[in-house]
């Protein structure tokens, strides 16, 4: 099996260790080149991970992600859940201001949640936060969220980039006058940094806050550029010119010529994207599921990590990445053209069938739909890959019409089992609901989803996840593919930095030697 | 002379209305829709469907157009869905960076374009005459995206003349206006050498030699005079489409213009952004044609417009 590994997933893309000595001059300027313009300054309105990278240094939640994908917790100083995970009850930092002088307390926390979950705000993250039915404040500095159903993945939810507390100034703008600009203008928060200006095309500068509350974590730059770079080449040279100190995402291509450049450092970890193969399981050829593991057998995962990835990826031993808490390996569907062959024949498809393969229509997608489609031509299945617009694709699969087999990736941003399975596996969630485009339906494994999810206590739930990702493997509705690497170049003076599996680039801490 | 100018620029309203409804619809009917390319699966249905509702894409298309129409008729061409920001405002700012960026562009064009395609044409059949040929039938060959790394590796990144892309100052300019002028300069130079050529052939020019004028008079006076004007013609229209055109340069170099908007807008099926885009690339190059035209009666006064 090929596969390249900088390090191990425990020290994932951690670009630095240590940070710079107290009382170093702050006289700097970190340039970060970034591969699209943010879409929002507005962590409720935003899906996106640059926008996410962008925010991040301004922004705050009650916990967040560190780079083993672990919880800590930020404004928050500590959380308990009731006996029956239905409340999570949060202790907060108390001192804390925002950029504009707004105190932070539990009403804040209680404003930004209600308003993010009011329909009429129309916020794109408003489903996220799904889960709450009531905020309660219990005390000026202590905060509980109850569900409606039990839930042991709300710290999860509550660590995610979009659930940042944003001044309660900007939401009372907002609620006073509907046309205030929030996705402009709402970027005010209680981060390291401060917003400065955001010029299309040109950058989004942050710069030290002095007022920030917690001194262990503050601004070691005076301020962070980030400049939207769409061509890949472009960023590197960038790097080699020693016009920007952090540069991401370098397509895989390129990793191995910078591998030994000593004006770039190069880091690699293993990300939380699933690449898959859906399958919808309406159709009369995949409801056995002799024929959907033929599919398995018959894919060559190790030649297509060699050769579309340029080695830098894992192949998914499950239907959510190693990183992902909950996690549990699968015996790999080992490349065997003749085990595929037999099944297929089993299944009463020894001559093959035709099917069409939708992909997405960037470079990369398109590379690896081509080469399924060859070793699939193998066995006799005659494929057709089509390749759509990414918004296109999403329309296509929400209308459930059509659909046979199409190229997915997925990342659960909450970094836990739940939203890695439940929007791609329950029944509750096929088309248009969400992202169970193949029609998956399996009592068995909305069983065991919600029983973890409901369970308090961690070991029994992790139990149940392992279960369930058995059972998925084994039933296989998708043709389980690849993990891909995320490659980030740096200067070599930078530290500070670290890269979250999710594809999320924390920069708060960025230090320039 | 006024007459013609203010009877072209009335002529153009009925094309500017036509091309308002095939931006409209192109926009439109090209599959995708803004608000699924912006946040992905990562929305419910029911969020999904209010945002349509909010941004009026369950109205007929008739009614989106009509509103599209009234709205700019009042100078108003929306707000981005992608960055919320006003199209108008962010057209103009963007306009200034691709403007430099082509005059600069058409500047190294028209000197190295005119220059070498007369010397090319006087000295025909020379050493320098077939360089010149090899060198432009290579520069229209490479592709401005190639062409644009590499002299961005040799100039910026090995040698650290220049910086390697981004706005801000006049260096920032050079290798992205050079990269756009090359493969217009390529053109100019054999369209100016065909045109000074068959000028050369004619009878006023050996009528000039045969009164015994100095050769650069003869150049200068009588050949350049009438071999510029096609050159000019196919400058302006050049012009038009590098204001237009500067989309893989703009990429490449990180200029924040008009190209690289377009593309992001595109992306991002930003429709007001790309409509009001189309409409401005249309009326420059209507309005560009008028002044090549216009152009043309001060080069050779014997031309008249009725």
């Amino acid at each position: 099996m090929f596969i390249r590994k900088k390090f191990g997933a425990a020290s994932v893309a951690l670009i630095a260790a240590f940070s710079l000595t107290a009382g170093a001059a702050l006289a700097q300027q970190a340039v970060v080149v970034i591969e699209a313009e943010p879409t929002s300054m507005d962590p409720h309105n935003t899906t996106d991970s640059v926008s996410a990278t962008v925010q991040g240094p301004m922004f705050e939640g009650l916990l967040r992600f560190d780079d083993t994908m672990s919880i800590v917790p930020v404004l928050a100083t500590g959380y308990t859940y009731s006996d029956d995970a239905t409340a999570i009850t949060f202790e907060l930092q108390q001192g804390v201001k925002f950029h504009d002088g707004a105190d932070f307390n539990a009403e804040v926390v209680k404003m930004n949640l209600d308003f993010v979950r009011d329909a009429d705000n129309g916020l794109a993250r408003r489903s996220f936060f799904r889960f709450i039915e009531d905020v309660i404040v219990e005390d000026e500095f202590t905060v509980t969220i109850t569900t409606g159903s039990p839930n042991s993945a709300m710290a999860s939810y509550m660590a995610h980039t979009s659930a940042a507390m944003k001044s309660p100034r900007v939401i009372e703008r907002k609620m006073a006058d509907p046309d205030f600009n929030a996705d402009r203008q709402g970027a005010v928060g209680t981060g390291p940094f401060k917003f400065v200006e955001w010029r299309d095309g040109v950058q989004t500068v942050v710069e030290a806050f002095d007022g920030y509350w917690n001194a262990d974590n503050a601004a070691k730059v005076d301020r962070i550029v980030f400049r939207p770079v769409q061509e890949a080449a472009t960023r590197i040279n960038m790097l080699q010119a020693g016009e920007a100190h952090l540069v991401f995402p370098i397509p895989t291509l390129f990793g191995s010529q910078l591998e030994n450049d000593s004006r770039v450092s190069l880091y690699t970890g293993p990300t939380t994207d699933v690449h898959y193969i859906g399958l919808n399981l309406q159709q009369d050829k995949y409801q056995d599921v002799r024929v959907r593991q033929a599919l398995n057998f018959a894919i060559d995962k190790d030649g297509l990590i060699a050769q579309m990835l340029d080695g830098y990826g894992t192949i998914a031993d499950s239907a959510i990445a190693p990183n992902v808490y909950g996690y549990a390996a699968q015996d790999i569907y080992e490349h065997d053209t003749a085990e595929a062959r037999a099944l297929l024949a089993a299944a009463g498809y020894a001559d093959g069938f035709s099917s069409t393969l939708w992909t997405r229509n960037s470079t990369e997608f398109i590379a690896v739909a081509e080469y399924v489609a060859i070793q699939l031509r193998e066995l006799g299945i005659n494929v057709t890959v089509e390749a759509y617009e990414s918004g296109t694709l999403f329309d296509m699969l929400d209308a459930g019409e059509g659909t046979d087999m199409y190229i997915g990736r997925w990342s659960p941003g909450t970094g836990e089992a739940d939203y890695g399975l439940r929007p791609n596996f329950a029944s509750d969630r096929v088309p248009p609901n969400f992202n169970n485009s193949g029609f998956y339906v399996n009592e068995a494994v909305d069983d065991l989803l919600n029983r973890a999810l409901a369970s308090s206590d961690p070991q029994e739930a992790l139990d149940l996840y392992a279960e369930v990702q058995e059972i998925i493997y084994e039933d296989a509705p998708w043709v389980f593919l690849h993990i891909p690497e995320s490659i980030v170049g740096s200067a070599p003076n930078l530290d500070g930095v670290y890269v979250l599996p999710s594809g999320n680039v924390h920069v708060s801490g960025i230090t320039l030697n | 002379m006024l007459n013609y100018i203010l009877r072209r620029v009335f002529g153009m309203v009925p094309v500017l209305f036509v091309i308002t409804i095939i931006a409209f619809l192109f926009v439109h009917l090209t599959p995708g829709d803004p608000i699924r390319i912006m946040y992905g699966a990562e929305i419910d249905q029911e969020t999904y469907q209010q945002m349509r509702e909010r941004e009026g894409f369950n109205d007929p298309l008739v009614v989106q157009y009509g509103r599209y129409m009234v709205n700019m008729l009042q100078g108003d061409f929306g707000m981005s869905y992608r960055t919320r920001v006003n199209v108008s405002d962010e057209i103009i700012r963007r306009f200034g960076y691709t403007f430099v960026l082509t005059v600069l562009a058409m500047f190294w064009a028209i000197v190295i374009g005119v220059g070498v395609g007369i010397l090319s044409a006087t000295k025909r059949n020379s050493l320098a005459d077939r360089s010149s040929m090899i060198a432009t039938i290579t520069a229209l060959s490479i592709p401005e995206f190639w062409f644009g790394l590499m002299i961005m590796q040799i100039f910026a990144v090995q040698l650290g003349w220049f910086p390697t892309s981004g706005s801000g100052t006049w260096i920032h300019l050079i290798l992205p206006s050079v990269t756009l002028g090359l493969g217009v300069a390529a053109t100019i130079v054999r369209f100016t050498r065909s045109s000074v050529l068959e000028v050369l052939r004619e009878d006023y020019v050996r009528t000039a030699r045969a009164k015994g004028q100095k050769e650069s008079v003869v150049i200068w006076r009588h050949v350049l005079r009438n071999a510029l004007i096609p050159v000019v013609t196919m400058s302006g229209l050049q012009f038009g489409f590098l204001i237009g055109g500067a989309v893989v340069v703009e990429q490449v170099f990180a200029w924040p213009g008009l190209g690289s908007y377009l593309i992001d807008s595109i992306l991002g099926r930003d429709y007001p952004v790309i409509q009001a885009l189309i409409l401005l690339f249309s009326l420059q190059f209507l309005v560009i044609n008028l002044l090549v035209d216009i152009s043309y009666a001060f080069l050779n006064p014997q031309i008249r417009y009725d």
